[in-house]
């Protein structure tokens, strides 16, 4: 990351989307997966999973446009992106909306874990007192955010999924 | 989905990661904090009292006024609108000057003794003083200014070589009536009626407000026999000088003094 406030800045955005979705995840996959009578509603929220990934991801894009408003052409954006390949990869995670992509839970758990590990970073360099704990503190803010938000949207999807569902019975 | 049940553990050490990361970045907002600051100023004065006696030299009992080091000072706007014009007065001293005292002296010290004051630091409602400026007097640094329209502006007399004039025309005198402390500084605000004829026919008595502080005594040359004490007192205040007659714009209605007196008791 580059030593600048606004490259900061980006990462505190990264993590606020994407960050919790790991430990979403966690806690869904050892729910559901002790949920031994339950197969059915296990799969369901777990292949749920991706799709909320996938809205996380959407929101962040419709961020970075509103960031960009007025300004789109490369000579603007170029400059004012300080974390391109974290960006570019947070953005991957829309592709979670292809049906073959949004079958494989682990797969977005894995892509993610890139975000989580920003995190284990900064704890592992408190550990070590090379960094100031205040990052820390702020890393966990936006923890706390994102998984919130990831837990929303997911609520989100779990609803619109029943919803939909239910009409697909009403119209078979 | 077999692989993620089989890493469990990966999963558990993620909560667990993202536990710790809560732990560690704790801020204890919950402690207790102590009580903010009351607001109330904590002013600490001592105990010093200074009295001027009769000016007996070599008496270090007795306090004396420092006239070679002290000052009193003038300014007001120029053209009542503009930047300060500023002056002092090169005559002063601390006496009351009773009727029997204002007379034209022929003296180049001090016409009168300098002992009408007294300064409790502690006690302010002892306190007073008296003090006087020589009208024409007035240094701006512009000799043909202070001895030419200057004394007609104040109503003031020319200067006769030799002599100082302590006659109603030329003095300018204030005295205390009330000296307290000042709740917000360590200072003290005082309450004095100055007494000037100005362009009047007859002294006119006006009561003006000013603030004075204390300028903690110190020791000058400590631990060598020629030792000796000292402290000061400033006192600022700022009075109409429409009320006494003066009707030159070259300054603004409003002229602000400040008194800086320093005393020793050699």
């Amino acid at each position: 990351m580059g030593n600048s406030f606004f490259a900061y800045i980006q990462k505190l955005e990264l993590l606020a989307f994407f960050s919790g979705y790991s430990l979403l995840c966690a806690i869904i996959l050892i729910f559901a997966g002790n949920n031994e009578s339950g197969n059915n509603l296990r799969k369901r929220t777990v292949f749920i999973l991706p799709l909320s990934y996938a809205l996380v991801g959407t929101l962040y894009l419709g961020l970075q446009l509103k960031n960009f408003y007025l300004s789109y052409s490369s000579g603007n954006i170029r400059p004012a992106i300080h974390l391109s390949y974290l960006m570019v990869w947070g953005l991957l995670s829309i592709l979670f909306w292809i049906p073959s992509l949004r079958k494989r839970p682990s797969l977005s758990l894995l892509h993610n874990l890139v975000f989580f590990f920003i995190l284990v970073k900064d704890m592992i360099l408190q550990i070590s007192s090379s960094v100031d704990g205040n990052i820390l503190k702020n890393d966990m803010r936006m923890y706390t955010v994102s998984f919130l938000l990831n837990l929303s949207a997911f609520i989100l999807i779990v609803l619109l999924s029943f919803v939909v569902s239910r009409r697909r019975i009403r119209y078979k | 989905m077999k692989l993620l049940n089989n890493k469990t553990l990966g999963l558990i050490a993620i909560i667990l990661i993202s536990g710790y990361g809560y732990i560690a970045s704790c801020t204890h907002k919950d402690l207790i904090i102590p009580e903010p600051a009351t607001g109330t100023i904590i002013i600490t004065r001592g105990d010093g009292i200074f009295l001027p006696g009769t000016e007996t030299i070599g008496d270090t009992s007795q306090w004396k006024m420092d006239k070679s080091h002290s000052s009193v000072l003038w300014s007001s706007a120029y053209l009542e609108t503009g930047g300060l014009l500023t002056g002092r007065f090169n005559k002063f001293g601390l006496n009351s000057l009773s009727s029997s005292a204002r007379q034209l002296y022929v003296s180049t010290g001090q016409p009168v003794l300098d002992t009408s004051w007294a300064f409790y630091e502690s006690d302010p409602s002892k306190s007073y003083f008296s003090g006087y400026v020589q009208m024409n007097t007035s240094n701006t640094g512009e000799p043909g200014r202070d001895g030419g329209c200057y004394l007609g502006y104040v109503g003031a007399p020319k200067i006769i070589s030799g002599t100082q004039n302590l006659m109603d025309s030329n003095v300018v005198v204030i005295r205390t009536t009330k000296i307290e402390f000042d709740t917000k500084s360590s200072g003290y605000i005082v309450t004095m009626v100055m007494s000037w004829k100005g362009l009047l026919s007859a002294l006119h008595d006006t009561t003006v407000n000013g603030t004075l502080s204390y300028v903690k005594r110190s020791t000058v040359g400590e631990g060598t026999a020629a030792a000796y004490g000292q402290f000061g007192l400033q006192l600022n205040f700022q009075f109409n000088c429409r009320s006494f007659g003066i009707t030159t714009d070259e300054i603004s209605d409003i002229v602000n003094v400040q008194c800086n007196m320093n005393f020793n008791n050699k």
